[in-house]
Parts: structure tokens; sequence; C-alpha cells
């Protein structure tokens, strides 16, 4: 009998002879300083990106403190596949397949809840809480015909490979390729960064998401991540309005706390370059580090003492002294640890993607915490903000546009050559499209399934 | 009623008196003039527009929209600007109000807030229709009403969106 990983492998096999992508031509999408409008616009390349990158890479799920009980679940996607996180009766954290094991349907509906065992809505098959098939009604039928139960194949079967870390649980469908923490490198040390911004160490996720579609590929919103040439131009009005709007107070008037969130949106090229770009293995990368954007932020009363008390006087420096801007966990997830928010990558077709954006409490912190956290995400990354919308429309553009026959190829060549390698990892100025070149040399890595790694 | 006092007891409005006002804030977002859309807001006011069913914390939980009179003088100077990528289109909305109601009246302050339903068209590179209950938290202020708080509630408020371009 051919375990579920096989089967899955086949499929894989059998799609990359139908699909007519050879790795030549895959390969060919890409250039040293160039990719190919293809990788944007052919859905083909699409489903093969959903099989090879989001099939192999780990990809972020959620957060272990939206499913605090035994029997809490939420639903969610890993490129095309449904799947459900919930906490078994024993604690642990499972990521099952959202698919009936006898006709296929979806099992679980709703996006979160609570459940003793999950039933199928169609049937009444029922299954445990790791997805381990329960009991079928009205057997009779079954007997004499060598159904087995026991068989995964009549479950809702497990994904290859769970990690629960510090609470972010990220799940691989495939057994082969790098465990978590090296897929991960230095991008993890973003999630420490943001659970030791907690004087617990511990951090939660604090309501419902806020979910933003957008008409564009997946790789555009993640390639604006770490893209600082764009900021100045893209969002250049909501830091002049917002300077206006200053000056147009009534003298005297204290300047309100969402100034300093809105105004680093309009900061000059040089700003953004210091800031600098770094990148690692497997397409992550970071801006920032010791200053940002974020590191102007006035403090919080309570908070720097809670922080000492917990951590001591050294921890806490190097905790707060670090300011990252947007560390991008290719292809799924970014995390700003400074304003604890994570932003979500589910894409849904290739010019289509939902963006869910979910914001953290830090634990033992003051409430004036999460206060801001949310200021931030409602002010840059609501659907309905003076910043998002702007990134919102650059990229339905390029969608639109990059479908006009006048030309083929996207251009990456911004300090290239200019970069700078220690410890594993690659440095350049902040406006360099060093990230998406970084981003593409994952890409072509997995798409064409080698496992080596370019120096 | 009571004695002990010469104060002026407000009476409950009209609900027509209500609704002229209703018309004029959404006449004012129809013609997108925020500049004398904000006026109608206290000084502490805020538009509000949650992400969840019965929401009641706009502080600790993630709103499509809470804005105070600064962020709204920001928004009225950024609309329409020439340096916005996303505003280079034509931003129309189309409000139709209904069933207004009163749901709470103080006739010592005359503040009363009255709950109505909408459907709102907004047409932003598409037609996109927006549905729900409008609860405005109204002070008296002489002869009118300046707004405490619009809170809008939108059916669909935990669905994904496209970009939502002004207030509702």
């Amino acid at each position: 009998m051919t375990t579920a990983t096989e089967a899955r492998n086949n499929i894989i096999a059998r799609q990359q002879q139908t699909l007519g992508h050879s790795n030549e031509e895959l390969t060919s999408l890409v250039e040293k300083d160039r990719v190919h409008r293809d990788v944007y616009l052919d859905p083909e390349i699409f489903d093969l990106e959903m099989e090879r990158i989001w099939g192999q890479a780990w990809v972020f799920v959620g957060h272990d403190s939206q499913v605090k009980k035994p029997g809490d679940f939420i639903t969610t996607t890993i490129g095309k596949e449904p799947v459900v996180m919930v906490r078994d009766k024993k604690g642990e954290v499972n990521v099952v397949y959202n698919r009936c094991g006898h006709k296929g349907a979806k099992v679980v509906g709703k996006p979160c809840g609570n459940a003793q065992m999950f039933r199928c809505p169609y049937h009444g098959w029922t299954f445990q809480l790791d997805g381990t098939l329960n009991a079928t009604p009205h057997k009779c039928g079954y007997e004499d015909t060598a159904f087995d139960p026991a068989d995964p194949q009549f479950s809702m079967q497990k994904v290859a490979r769970v990690e629960n870390y510090r609470g972010f649980v990220f799940a691989n469908l495939s057994e082969q390729g790098d465990d978590f923490e090296t897929f991960m490198g230095a991008a993890l040390e973003t999630i420490d960064n943001m659970a030791d911004r907690s004087p617990q160490g511990e951090v939660e996720v604090v309501g419902a998401c806020l979910p933003y579609f957008h008409d564009c590929n997946w790789k555009m919103f993640f390639e604006n991540l770490n893209d600082a040439q764009h900021p100045m131009v893209c969002h250049g009005s909501v830091g002049v309005a917002t300077k206006k709007t200053v000056r147009e107070l009534p003298e005297g008037t204290p300047v309100p706390k969402e100034v300093e969130i809105i105004s680093p949106f309009g900061s000059s090229y040089e700003l953004f370059d210091d800031m600098g770009v770094t990148v690692m293995e497997n397409g992550h990368s970071f801006m920032g580090g010791k200053h940002s954007i974020h590191s102007s932020y006035s403090e919080i009363p309570g908070y720097m003492e809670a922080m000492i008390e917990s951590h001591g006087q050294e921890k806490t420096e190097r905790v707060l002294g670090s300011n990252r801007h947007n560390t991008a966990i290719y292809p799924s997830f970014t995390i700003k640890d400074a304003v604890q928010i994570i932003r979500v990558v589910r894409p849904v077709s290739v010019d289509k993607t939902l963006i869910q954006t979910w914001h953290f409490r830090l634990k033992g912190a003051p409430e004036q915490m999460l206060h801001r956290t949310i200021t931030y995400s409602r002010l840059i990354n609501s659907p309905a903000s003076m910043v998002g919308p702007d990134d919102w429309d650059c990229y339905a553009r390029m969608q639109e546009s990059l479908r006009s026959n006048s030309a083929e190829w996207v251009d990456m060549r911004r300090y290239i050559g200019r970069e700078e390698s220690a410890d594993g990892l690659t440095r350049a100025k902040g406006t360099s499209d060093l990230s998406m070149r970084n981003q593409y040399k994952a890409w072509t890595n997995y798409m064409t399934q080698t496992s080596e790694q370019e120096a | 009623m009571s004695t002990n006092t010469a104060q002026t007891l407000y009476t409950q409005p009209q609900t027509s008196e209500l609704e002229q006002f209703l018309y004029h804030e959404a006449d004012l977002l129809d013609n997108n003039d925020l500049k004398s859309w904000m006026e109608l807001f206290t000084e502490d006011g805020t538009y509000w527009m949650p992400v969840a069913r019965d929401q009641d914390d706009p502080h600790g939980h993630i709103s499509i929209l809470f804005e105070n009179r600064a962020v709204m003088a920001v928004r009225a100077n950024n609309f329409g600007h020439r340096l916005s990528a996303s505003m280079e289109y034509d931003i129309r909305t189309s409000h139709l109000i209904g069933n207004v109601r009163v749901t709470e009246f103080d006739e010592n302050s005359g503040d009363c807030t009255v709950k109505s339903n909408f459907q709102a068209v907004l047409y932003y590179r598409e037609q996109t229709l927006f549905a729900g209950t409008c609860t405005h938290q109204l002070k008296r202020q002489g002869e009118g009403y300046r707004i405490l708080q619009k809170r809008v509630d939108i059916l669909n408020c935990d669905a994904p969106h496209r970009s939502i371009m002004t207030y509702i």
C-alpha cells in the first residue's frame, strides 16, 4: 500500500509531466537582474508554485493562542490545500487537511470555533481532533467490502510536518526538505524578538484578523515588503497631507499620536538606504536592524520598567535595540516584531491574493502597547487606510499592464553587484532590489526541485 | 416634573428633523466634501467601522476604520492628492438612508442616539455595495447637533474587502 506522502509525490510528478514547463523553461524565466512577466501572469505557473513552493516550504498556519482550549480550531489554507489547525485533548496542536475521507467534502466550514469531534455534514462521518476517523454511520453497508477504518485514506489526513515555535505554528506539506530551524535561519530572530518584547516572553493573538483582497499575484505583495524605493513615491501624499495637517493645527495643540506612525512613510531615499536590506537563504529578508521607521516611537509609560524587571537591563536593551522593519519569510509570512503585527499571504489565483493581518498582545505589557499596534494597523494596513490602498493600486496596475505585449521583462537590478556578505547574510542599501533577486533565487530552487542553495 | 430647577428640558426631536441631519451628512460624503463633513463632528468626535460583529472596543481590537478629527483632517488633505497612486481614480458614493429611529434620548442634555439602515454604493474602479446599520451619537448644540460618534456596521464587516477609499 502506498503511503499518503508517496501518493502526493506521485501527483506532483504527474503534474510535472503534464503541465509542460520543463526545468529549463522555468529557469529561463529568471535572470540575474530581471524576471519574465509570465511568473505573474501564467495560471499554469501559479499551479506549479502551489505544488512546488507552497507544497515544499514551511508555511505559516496560525498562532497557538488562537486555539487555547482542547477542541479549539481555525480553518485556513496552505497554498490551495484547505486545512484545520486544532488543539486536541492531549493539548497538541495538529494541522489536518480539511477534507472528508469519504466523499471529499470540506468538513469544517467555520473560520474558527470549538468542537468535541469533527463531523462531516454530508454523510456524518466523524473524526477525532487529530483527524483520525472516529466512526461511520450505518456500518452494515461496509461489511464484506474490505473497508478498513484504520486506513489513513479514510481520515482527515495530517499534513507532513508541523512546528510550533513560541506559539507560531508553521506546517510543511512535504516530508522532505529543510527542518524548520534550518529553513528559517536568521529570520527566527525576528520571531524571538517579538516574543521577547513581552515582559513574560509570550505573545497572543487579539481578536479577529483584518482581511484585504488584493487584485494581484501573491509575489507582488511579497516583493513590496522590502522594496524601499516605493514609499516616498507611492505613499508620498500621506506624508505631505500629514505635515499640512500639523501645520494647520491651532497654535499650542499637541501633535496627534498618529503622526509619528504615518510620517515615516514619507521618509527620504537616504533614510531607507541607511536602514539597509538583509537577505538570507530560502528567499527571506528584512529591512532595518538598529534603526527603522519604527525606532522613533514615543515611550509608553510602565513598559520599560516591566521589561527590565522581567528580563534585566542588558537583555531589555538588546531586545528593544533591534528595530527591524518587515521580516519577510518566503513565501507566506511577514512579521513586524517592533509593532507586533503579522501579515499572512494566502494566494487565491494567479491574479488574486488574500492578505490577513493579525495583531498581538505582549503579555505583561501595558495595554497602551496593544493600542499602538492596533492604531498602526488601522492607519497602515487597513483596506480603508491611506497607505495600504496606494500599494494595492500599484500592484493592480502591474497585474493589468504586464499583459501589454510591448515588453516581457520586469527589471530588478538596483544596486546589483554592490552587496556585502558575512555570516551567511547579505546586505545592501535599503533601496536595492536585493530582496527581490533573493526571492527569485529561492523561487528557481523550489520550482526546479533542486535542493542545493546557491551561495 | 422636578420643581427644584429652572432648567428647561428638551423634548425628543421628530424623526424628520433627524432624517434631515443624516441626509445632510450623507450628502457631504456623496459630494466628497470631507472638510465640511468633519466639521459635523465634535472636537472629540470619531468615525468607527468595526471589523467584527458586536465589537465593543475600538482601541484594543482592530477596526476597518476608527478615526478622530486629526486623522479626518489628514484624510481630507490626502483626498484626491496628485502624489497618491490610488487617488488617481474617481471616488464616488451614493447613500440611501432609511428606518431612522431614536434609540436613546436624554431630556436634560438633548443628546440622542439615532439608528438608521443604509445602502451605500461606492464606485472606485468598480462598483461595490455596502449595506448595514449606522449608529449616530448626537450632541445637542444650540438649535442643531454635532456627531460624537458615527458607527457604521456593514453586513460583511469581517469579509475580505478591496480598498475602501472614503467614509461610508
